[in-house]
């Protein structure tokens, strides 16, 4: 209860741009629960990462450890809320200009203080065309000269990011970024220790090297064994951190995966392999762990190809795809229908929908129909898919081509391919239909609408919609955030009926967490579990 | 016999160039790239990575540096694993391999060889039987059934031995992995041994020497098990490289870090050097055990010389 005041507080006071109170955050443990004397946990994290360096992480497994170790500006709790991290307060002093001002006792694990300095370089290494960081560009957006300084067009000493003093640090941004506390929760605009990266140089990561921040620090890592954390006794917060040890493993078989689990050497399962979640749930009761996350299953509509580019065919194919069959009977996973690149939980834009989508079935395909016929696309005709290999897809796509053979006649070639091949062609616009999916960086709309703008990278549908992007430039350019949220959500409705994707599932992540780890609360979006917030039941 | 062995180890080097050379060729050719990802990054940013590992240079240029790098020993940096280099990367998964795959082997040599003389010896009976059953059994059954099957009853079932993973050298985290390994070599090597002995106790040497009245032991180790073991040789060959490079399905049974994991990671990332440099590890390999079985070729047989 408690807790949810201080978070409420703390919403309402960064939305008013008002300082916020140094009070620690870590999810406590609930009075009366009895803690084990062990407190350790294994924790698979489903892929070996490929850096622990924060600047260079891009996998979710990578910054699971990054947000383990090194600990940014703000932080995220474990119900997805932005809590002080090494900044204690901070306030936006006019529309582009925010101040955060550090704690004093945050030291680095070699007992040194984290200052304002090592965020400027920690910032300006990220940025660095020589780090080449894949995030570069994705968050370099959000800071004044950031993408120019990425992309080598200006030094890096010129991104908007100053030490005013020892413990005072100032963000410039390009234009008002309302959420900005949560951006400068990721690693990548977190501090790096220059003394250990100068000394060091890459190895600077290793065991034995690694200067850390967070609450825990690198005991071991052995490449696609494990990575084991140690609790860091140097940390701020370290009287709220429970876990004393955290294993990271980087299990990729799903099935391998679960073995561990029931043997009892593992406790955190990444993901249950497709179609193993019913049956868990009636075996593991207590185990299972079911949340929707911000992602979307979609498939993309490249509009370069004849057939795709009428806005009719698009709609027609979009409009027949029974979602809630496909939620329910095909993937069996407890995902949800999704019919806006928007998904629910999303901040920042309102989840958009279709009329169609409350009709009838029979009247959908009928509508479907009528609008083929009119765009001269007669039944018999033939259309491809393309998707890379994997059960789960394959599943998917079986059932998208049979509702559109059965629905309106077409014929649909399914193509698989290997992963990187696929992001080629569809990158490359060789393609008709092509699977897709995104899982959010941050949680603002901005994000997904990435995926549906103007030119932008993560666009492989290759629509345009000048209107609804003028929306956008000026939703982003509102200093009020209910105006923003308003212009944002009626640009991707306008966007969203053009028909340039075909949205179906918003992601969930269904994995078996042991009944006696505490903390894990199903209310995550982003799924990203601190091990600070962790702890052991006494079981 | 050692000038033999000195030009079998140079011939090996225009035939790694030539594999290097195929294979570099090869990966550059296959579509996507290293950087490729779901989150595809910025015309800018792609360039600050291209730089970083040299993939702006024209392709001659990265292959010649490619190559002056291996002349010094250096596998390269790995595009994926940007902490670690392809030297680190090989050097930690060696080791495991080595240890599942030259462990089951020597285990599977004894075994199966054991298996075949008594198998042969006692043609058409119920121990023959027993050893064909196990051999036939070890072929058809992929190791994704077994491996499952064996983590469901000694793991699950009786915990008595760990599901997977890897700790330091600990036999309980290796029984499992090796004894599925041996299984299956076994029924390769038990089958071959039990057909060549047969034959070779068919010969007429061996007739001759049981007219004499030699003793079956002496016939059997004497006589007969040398010019028997030429065929479990030959297959031990291919079978131990298998057993090292191939064990991929095994390793991910079993959530080893081990060079298969590498290989098919490496594949599947385009991670370009990581792939070369187990490429050039496996053609040493297979250059070095098959000289290792030419030799001894000349041990078991006195009419081949060289």
């Amino acid at each position: 209860m408690k807790k949810t005041m201080t978070i409420s507080v703390l919403a309402a006071s960064v939305a008013l741009g008002l300082g916020v109170s140094g009070a620690a955050f870590a999810a406590k443990v609930p009075a009366g629960t009895p803690l084990a004397a062990k407190q350790e946990i294994v924790r698979n994290n489903g892929s070996e990462a490929e850096s622990l360096d924060p600047a260079i992480a891009e996998s979710v497994g990578a910054n699971n450890l990054v947000r383990d170790l090194f600990e940014g500006l703000t932080a995220t709790d474990n119900e997805g809320k932005v809590v002080p991290g090494v900044a204690e307060s901070w306030k936006q002093k006019d529309p582009t200009t925010w101040v955060f001002t550090l704690r004093k006792n945050a030291k680095w694990s070699d007992g040194s203080t984290v200052t304002a300095d090592d965020f400027v370089y920690g910032i300006r290494r990220f940025l660095d065309p020589k780090t080449a960081s894949t995030y570069a560009t994705t968050y370099g957006a959000f800071l004044l000269n950031g993408v120019e300084a990425a992309e080598g067009k200006k030094p890096v000493a010129d991104v908007g990011v100053k030490a005013l003093d020892k413990f005072t640090l100032e963000i410039k941004t390009p234009y008002p970024v309302a959420f900005l506390p949560e951006v400068v929760s990721n690693g990548q605009l977190g501090p790096v220790p220059k003394a250990a990266v100068d000394k060091f140089g890459k190895d600077w990561v290793k065991p034995g090297n690694m200067v850390s921040n967070g609450a825990f620090v690198l005991k071991e890592w052995q490449v696609n064994s494990k990575v084991v954390l140690a609790k860091n006794p140097q940390y701020w917060d370290n009287k709220n951190v429970q876990l004393t040890r955290v294993t990271y493993l980087p299990i990729e078989d799903g099935f391998a995966d679960v073995k561990m689990f029931l043997s009892g050497e593992n406790d955190w399962v990444y993901q249950l392999p497709p179609g193993t979640y019913e049956k868990y749930k009636a075996e593991l009761p207590k185990d299972i762990r079911n949340a929707p996350m911000l992602g979307l299953r979609y498939y993309g509509l490249n509009h370069k190809d004849p057939v795709m580019k009428d806005v009719r065919v698009r709609k027609a194919l979009s409009m027949v795809i029974d979602r809630d069959i496909l939620a329910t009977k095909i993937t069996a996973d407890g995902q949800v229908p999704a019919y806006s690149a928007i998904v629910r939980g999303t901040s920042g834009a309102d989840v958009t929908s279709y009329d169609w989508a409350k009709w009838p079935m029979a009247q959908r395909v009928a509508e479907a129909k009528k609008l083929l016929a009119a765009a001269g696309v007669k039944p018999g005709s033939k259309i491809k898919f393309s998707y890379n290999t994997s059960e789960y897809h394959k599943k998917m796509a079986i059932f998208a081509a049979s509702e559109w053979k059965s629905k309106l006649g077409l014929n649909t070639e399914l193509e698989n391919m290997e992963f990187k091949v696929l992001l080629k062609k569809r990158h490359d616009g060789d393609y008709q239909i092509g699977r897709n999916g995104w899982v959010a960086d941050y949680n603002d709309a901005s994000t997904f609408l990435t995926l549906v703008q103007c030119g932008s990278e993560q666009n492989d549908n290759f629509n345009c919609n000048p209107k609804a992007e003028a929306l956008i430039k000026q939703g982003n350019l509102a200093q009020n955030p209910a105006q923003r949220k308003q212009l944002l959500t009626q640009a991707t409705k306008m966007i969203m009926d053009d028909y340039p994707m075909i949205p179906l599932l918003q992601y969930t992540v269904p994995r078996l967490v042991k009944s006696y780890v505490g903390g894990y609360t199903t209310r995550n979006p982003m799924d990203r579990y601190r091990s600070k917030d962790l702890y052991i039941i006494k079981h | 016999m050692w000038s033999y062995a000195l030009r079998r180890v140079l011939m090996t080097i225009p035939t790694l160039l030539l594999v290097i050379t195929v294979c570099y060729l090869m990966l550059h050719a296959t579509p996507g790239g290293p950087f490729d990802t779901e989150r595809k990054v910025s015309a800018a940013v792609m360039a600050n990575l291209q730089a970083k590992y040299h993939l702006d240079l024209p392709l001659w240029q990265q292959y010649l540096l490619y190559l002056k790098s291996l002349l010094q020993g250096d596998l390269g940096a790995s595009f994926r694993y940007a902490d670690w280099s392809v030297n680190e990367l090989v050097g930690n998964a060696l080791p495991v391999s080595l240890a599942i795959g030259g462990g089951s082997l020597l285990i599977s040599v004894f075994i199966g060889v054991a298996l075949g003389i008594v198998a042969a010896l006692r043609q058409n009976s119920l121990i023959d039987y027993f050893v064909m059953l196990v051999g036939n059994l070890g072929s058809a059954f992929p190791s994704f059934v077994i491996g499952p099957v064996l983590i469901l009853l000694f793991a699950i079932w009786l915990s008595v031995l760990p599901a997977g993973g890897w700790n330091d050298f600990d036999p309980r985290y290796m029984v499992l992995p090796i004894a599925l390994l041996t299984f299956i070599n076994v029924s390769t090597i038990g089958r071959v041994m039990r057909g060549s002995l047969i034959e070779v106790l068919n010969s007429n040497f061996i007739r001759t020497a049981r007219a004499k009245g030699l003793p079956l032991r002496t016939i059997v180790f004497r006589h007969a098990l040398k010019p028997a073991l030429m065929p479990v040789v030959s297959v031990l060959g291919p079978l131990a490289i298998s057993s090292i490079t191939s064990a991929v399905v095994t390793e991910s049974v079993f959530s080893l870090p081990g060079l298969g994991k590498l290989i098919i990671n490496g594949a599947s990332n385009r991670d370009y050097t990581l792939v070369l440099g187990l490429v050039v590890l496996v053609t040493v390999f297979a250059v070095i055990l098959n000289l290792l079985v030419d030799l001894a070729y000349a041990y078991l047989d006195p009419k081949i010389r060289y």
